[in-house]
Formats: C-alpha cells, structure tokens, sequence
C-alpha cells in the first residue's frame, strides 16, 4: 500500500476520529494533519507494520493524549479563534440542548478517559483492541470508561432539577 | 444517561467533521517543507560567535598549529593596535570528518566599528541565494562545499571561498575568519565554567528531549551543543538558531570577563590554547593577528548587539529584503549604531 492509497481509504475516517476526540473541528484537522505528516515522512516504516490503520489511529491518540509531546496543541492555543468545541448542529428542541450537554461533559473529562469512551462507543471496538491503541492493560481500559461514565452520570444529575 | 446517549451524541457531531481536500492538501505541503529541513543536523552558528568575540584573537592561530602557552605573544608590540573597521568572519560548520561533505549553516559576521563602541554580531541566513564565485547562484551555505570539495573536504579551502562569496555580497572587507565545530564549542564553554544563556520561550531539544525553560540558565559545554543545534519546532527555524547563537555568544562573552579572561593575555592564551589545534583560521593581510587581539580590551562594552541581515521568502531560497540595502549600506560605511537606533525592532533580544 502506498501513502496515496492510504490517505484516500482512511483520511475521511480518521478525521471524524479525531473531531470525537477534540470536539472541535480546528483542532482535529491540526491533529490529523499532525500525525499524518508524520505518517508521510516515515511511511516505510508505517507500511511494514501489522495494521497501517491500526498503527496510524495509535499514533494520533497518543499524540492526543500525550500533549506535552507534541507541538499541536500549542498551535491550536495560539490560534486565538473562539472555541467552537460545543457549537453542535443547530436543534431548537429543548431535549436537544440537554443532550448537548453531553458533549460538554465530554470536554471536561481528561483527554484519555475521553479517548478510551470514543474508542468504545464511537468506534466500536473491543477492550483488547482499546488497550493495544493506548498502550494499556485491558482491565486500565476498564476502570477508565467507568470512571468516565461516572463522571458524566454525576454531571447529569446535578444537571437534573 | 446511558450509553445510548453517549453513541447519539457522538453521531450527532459528525457533521462537524472538516471535508478531507484541504487537510489533505494542507499535509503534502507541510510534509514537502518539513523533509527539505530534514536534510541534518546543522551547526549552531553559535559556535561561532563565540570564538568570534572571546576573541578576535583566534586568528593567531595556523590550521595545525598548535597554540601559543604562555602570554607573551599577546602582549608583544604595545605600539600598533588595528583602526578603523573589522570584520571577522564566523563560519560553523558541522561534522567535518566522515564521507559527506562539511555544510556551512551558520555564518555570522563580526563586526566592530571604528569607535570601538561594541562588537556586532550580524547573522547572514544560510538559505540566502547568493552568486558565489565560480559557480553560478546557490544557497550561502553550499559556498563551503565547493570550496572544501567532497572526498577529503579542505576546511581553510572551504573558507575561503565562503570569505569570497561574504565579501561580493556586503562589499565589506573581511579581516579575519575562524571555522568552528561542535567540539570545540563544548570545549570552550566548559573551560570557562558554563555559560549563561537567557532564552525568550522554551526550547525542546529534539535530538536529546532535554528541555530549555524560558529564562536563564548556566549551560555546560554539552547542553549548549545541544541548544545550538535546535532549529526544528522553533517558530523562526534557523533564523531562531541564529538568535541563541547571538545570546549564547552575549553570555560566554560575560562569562569570559567575569572570569577576567577578556582583559587577561595570559588566561585567553590559556583558554585559546586549549581549542587552538582544532580552530581552522584565516586572516588578511590587513592587520597582524597580535594586533587583532589588542581590540579586545579597546571595546567600550564587549556586550554585542545581535542583528540578522533583513532577508525573507519562503521557498527553497531566501532573497534579500527590500531593508537588506541601507543595512548593508550602513555596515559599509560604519554606521551601524545610527541604523539599530533607527531600527530597534530589528536587534535580537540578547537577556
């Protein structure tokens, strides 16, 4: 498989990964970019791997994930553009408003338990697979997506009235 | 809330998902400019400086010569100190050994003006496409490598075509020259205790993930190396290379007169005795090099003024900016003081 090819199978996919990580479209498009140049410089060494898919999607969670490591992050602070990480598609409903509450709370948990609930839900994969993408043990996988569903119930009830 | 809820609200922000044509455009571009980088590892033009303003003394030494260990060569002839303008020219080049051939990223200018005021440190970027003699037009820095040749590359032959090409382009005369590696560099930052740097943002190290906090810092030989050498992930890339290597060269020039090594023959003998054999230097026959070094102690302050000759661009080469003529021209005829007061913006922040 060459880069080209990669890139028109797995671009599209790995966009809308990274905009359930960041929530936030600017944001995810530095963070793809990022990985992705990266992936271009070295892409013998992408290629050689088991999965190329699987290797890529590891390299842009931890590049989420870890952010002291990369310079993205940065780039995204300074781009000084209001923050439009809750700007959801418009939907007057009221029950509407409070589902996007949702993916606010989701904004405020730490970026890998955050990672760990995209990669369940969103993605769908199984706990084995979601600790091979963090770099974790299986039963770390478990403790994070409960503590982060714990986090979001907590949110939901004080939000109840 | 359920689990459901959280898949409902994962989809229903997919359409926030940006269209992949931009960003894939966006990633060639950014990876065709990060692989010309990528070329290697370059020498801080730091070195250089250094060498440049410790001492306009380095010229006393001949490549392979090794040096002089007492101070009375530095000393001798109390009657004719240089006057008028100098210029020396710094050249860092990094490894010179090896099968490729030594590449000259860092080439600074070291000026110091007729009234002795202070030494200016004018850093001239190594992507500037300049003619070089003999060879057509090519980026500043190859000029070293037509002159030092592949195979086994001539460092002074290196130079002096470097020398040449300098000279055609700011129309000064060079008096002096020195080409400096990385070891000596470590060598003569550890001789004088470790040299305080002061850095305007943080700097990470990407070749050994040492991180430099903004602010200052006593750095040893090795962490200067280490600074000097970063250029990738800094906002400015060489042209930020090219600002540590003036403030790294403000603090080893400190360093060295706290410790009395400016004003002291005998201890900059020592001191340049210890880089000597590794030093590959040059000099016209305008000034003898003992006379050279008597600029020293003449400086009213040895804090120079960091400056970068105005060029821009943003392919493969640069071309001088349109501000690039009164600064060369203000160089020629030294007046370089009236053209930092009327261009403050323009000086590297050096503490």
């Amino acid at each position: 498989m060459t880069y080209e090819e990669f890139a028109d199978a797995r671009l599209a996919a790995l966009l809308r990964y990274a905009v359930m990580l960041t929530g936030d479209p600017h944001q995810a498009q530095d963070l793809v970019q990022e990985t992705m140049v990266r992936v271009q410089l070295n892409w013998r060494r992408v290629a050689r791997a088991d999965s190329p898919e699987r290797y890529v999607r590891r390299m842009l969670t931890n590049q989420f994930v870890d952010w002291r490591r990369g310079s993205w992050v940065r780039r995204v602070l300074l781009r000084g553009e209001p923050d439009e990480a809750v700007a959801a598609p418009a939907d007057h409903a009221q029950h509407t408003v409070d589902r996007d509450q949702v993916w606010s709370w989701l904004a405020g948990l730490p970026r890998r338990q955050r990672a760990t609930l995209v990669l369940r839900y969103y993605e769908d994969l199984p706990d084995a697979e979601i600790a091979e993408i963090l770099g974790c043990a299986v039963g770390t996988v478990r403790s994070c997506i409960s503590r982060a569903l714990t986090t979001l119930r907590t949110e939901y009830a004080e939000a109840r009235p | 809330m359920t689990e459901d809820d959280l898949r409902a609200a994962f989809a229903r922000h997919e359409p926030l998902t940006p269209p992949t044509g931009p960003v894939r455009a966006a990633i060639d571009r950014l990876a065709a400019r990060r692989r010309r980088r990528r070329q290697r590892l370059r020498v801080g033009a730091a070195a250089v400086a250094l060498v440049g303003v410790l001492g306009v003394g380095a010229p006393q030494f001949r490549p392979g010569q090794t040096a002089v260990d007492d101070g009375t060569t530095l000393m001798a002839d109390p009657s004719g100190a240089p006057v008028g303008t100098l210029n020396v020219l710094l050249v860092g080049v990094d490894s010179a050994s090896g099968s490729r051939p030594p590449l000259a990223d860092s080439v600074l200018l070291l000026h110091v003006p007729a009234d002795r005021s202070r030494p200016y440190l004018i850093s001239l970027p190594r992507d500037l496409a300049v003619p070089i003699p003999g060879h057509g037009t090519d980026k500043l820095n190859a000029a070293f490598v037509f002159g030092a040749g592949d195979g086994r590359p001539d460092l002074a032959k290196g130079y002096d075509l470097t020398r040449r090409t300098v000279a055609d382009l700011t129309g000064v005369r060079i008096d002096a020259g020195v080409v400096l590696t990385y070891p000596v560099l470590r060598k003569l930052t550890d001789a004088v205790n470790g040299v305080e740097v002061c850095l305007p943002e943080r700097v990470r190290s990407i070749h050994t993930r040492r991180i430099f906090p903004a602010g200052c810092h006593r750095l040893d030989g090795a962490e200067s190396v280490d600074l000097l050498r970063q250029r990738r992930g800094m906002p400015d890339g060489a042209l930020d290379r090219d600002r540590n290597a003036h403030r790294y060269a403000a603090g080893l020039v400190r360093r060295a007169g706290e410790q009395g090594v400016l004003t002291d023959p005998v201890r900059m003998s020592r001191l340049l005795g210890l880089v000597g054999p590794e030093l590959t230097v040059s000099w016209s026959g305008s000034a003898s090099l003992p006379d050279l070094l008597r600029v020293v102690p003449a400086l009213e302050s040895t804090e120079p003024v960091g400056l970068d000759l105005p060029a821009g661009g943003n392919g493969r080469y640069l071309t001088l900016d349109p501000a690039a003529t009164p600064f060369l021209a203000a160089l020629r005829e030294d007046r370089l003081a009236g053209w930092v007061a009327a261009n403050p913006a323009r000086v590297t922040r050096l503490r």
